[in-house]
């Protein structure tokens, strides 16, 4: 093989689109030009380069985009009573069935729910029955959540069978089920929605200690953001504070370390020595130009200097 | 429910089936169109249109290819159809000359994981920038067949099913972008 010929299969080599022969034979001349090999190193260094280039684009966009394309499909099939039309008419547990008896199951369904609701719940539970507590977050797959509107949610969950739950956030299994989803490695766009909803709730410990969790782990920054958004009530508990100073110092997104430090120095007062340190140390690693401003001028208002001694 | 069993139950009529589908493939189809149209806009027109298509005729899928071939088949010819009307509109780049430098309008809104990755990180600005401008002196299909291939890591088979043509098409096409950009940026490199 000439190198002429070589150079030219180089990138189909690197996509592994050659056919067995043209690879064997581009294998046999690489063994024997060190010029050419060369120039697969250089054509592997122009592939990551290019790797680098790839626009993603992020959750809350998909977000956006789903949501339009519920809204808009409502429109193209009016014919279809479509699932979201039955979400808005009231109801709050489907099951699957064939199409025509999806009505008369889901009357049924009701009944019994109101019949075993009413013979069955527990004392401990006053008031109304509700369907998600049927639910085991451990067994089950959250497919999709989405706020309602008054305060209530509505949450898709996959079991052997596909059911449809709604209840308020203060609702355990709710919130539970919520949990689960935004811990889905899976899915991000599931995992912003969640913890979007999720933000509602930070008086709860179990949730603020789960939006903690999110900050600290989760691979996706938007839903670090999202997470960020829902602690800023808690900026001043020195747990959370002892959290956001670890984030700020190793998180690896600008707009979360640039958020952390709104966050931090909206309650300053309360632990100005502690926060003087993160920010020196911060000061001391920080390569982001605006990052080092918003330090500094905030160890300036706190009366400290931007180096450590 | 698998995929057969979903696209079943959409063509009956099942919208929450259709939903589970379109989240199948949903995020692929918005990186392929933001990767080729480069605006978040026109990635999420793409989007809307493509999925609309698909739920508007799913009755007439007959299972003769896969789901994903003809998904991708509506959106390639979308995405085509914008960057042959970007062409003869001559848009505005996004990338800007500031008093900084070269700057990438669309820099503000990639998913902000991508900070987190130290190549990207060290990557010089002139190099993206340089990089972006091959990619838009490609011709749509040249385009299309390199970010499906190289983003997507489809198959030039599936590539030529998808536009249409053959495998050996798509082959010539791939050679003659990746012919283009180290041209181009070999310098770089």
């Amino acid at each position: 093989m000439k190198c002429e010929d070589s150079r030219k299969l180089l990138p189909l080599f690197l996509y592994s689109e050659l056919s067995f022969e043209e690879e064997d034979r581009l294998e046999a001349h690489l063994d024997e030009c060190d010029a050419c090999r060369a120039a697969l190193a250089r054509e592997r260094a122009l592939f990551k380069s290019l790797d680098a280039a790839e626009m993603l684009p992020s959750v809350e966009l998909l977000a956006d985009c789903r949501a339009q394309l519920r809204a808009r499909l409502s429109g193209v099939a009016p014919e279809h009573a479509g699932f979201w039309d039955k979400i808005r008419a009231g109801f709050t547990i489907n099951f699957h069935f064939a199409p025509g008896l999806t009505q008369i199951a889901g009357a049924l369904a009701m009944l019994a729910l109101g019949f075993f609701g009413a013979h069955m719940t527990p004392a401990s539970f006053p008031g109304s029955f509700h369907p998600a507590a049927l639910v085991d977050p451990g067994s089950s797959r959250v497919r999709y959540v989405e706020p309602m509107g008054s305060g209530r949610v509505q949450i898709v969950v996959d079991e052997t069978t596909q059911r449809t739950l709604s209840g308020t956030l203060e609702d355990q299994s709710i919130q539970r089920l919520l949990l689960t989803a935004a811990k889905d490695p899976s899915d991000a766009g599931l995992r912003v929605e969640s913890v979007n909803l999720l933000k509602n709730q930070p008086q709860s410990a179990e949730v603020r200690s789960a939006l903690l969790d999110v900050v600290q782990h989760d691979p996706n920054a938007g839903v670090r953001l999202k997470a960020l958004d829902g602690l800023k009530d808690f900026a001043n508990d020195p747990e959370t504070r002892k959290t956001l100073a670890k984030v700020l110092l190793k998180d690896e997104c600008p707009g979360v370390r640039t958020q952390v430090i709104d966050l931090l120095i909206q309650h300053h007062a309360d632990s100005a020595d502690s926060m003087v340190g993160v920010l020196q140390e911060v000061m001391g690693k920080e390569q982001n130009g605006y990052i080092r401003m918003r330090c500094q001028r905030a160890l300036h208002d706190m009366n400290a200097s931007a180096e450590t001694y | 429910m698998d995929e057969p069993e979903l696209i079943r139950a959409a063509q009956r009529g099942d919208q929450r089936a259709f939903e589970q589908l379109v989240r199948l493939y949903d995020q692929n189809v918005l990186r392929l169109a933001m990767n080729l149209l480069r605006s978040p806009e026109d990635a999420n027109d793409i989007y809307q249109e493509a999925f609309l298509r698909v739920y508007k005729n799913l009755h007439t899928f007959r299972f003769d290819c896969s789901f994903h071939t003809w998904l991708y088949r509506i959106v390639t010819n979308l995405c085509l159809d914008a960057l042959r009307k970007r062409r003869v509109r001559r848009e505005e780049d996004t990338v800007v000359e500031t008093s900084e430098g070269f700057l990438d309008r669309m820099d503000t809104v990639e998913e902000s994981r991508a900070h987190g990755d130290p190549q990207r990180q060290l990557m010089s600005g002139q190099l993206r920038v340089r990089i972006r401008q091959v990619l838009d002196g490609l011709t749509p299909r040249e385009r299309a067949v390199f970010e499906m291939r190289h983003y997507q890591g489809l198959r030039l088979r599936a590539i030529g099913d998808m536009l249409g043509t053959s495998e050996e098409a798509a082959k010539n096409c791939l050679f003659r972008a990746t012919q283009k950009m180290r041209a181009a940026l070999g310098d770089f490199v």
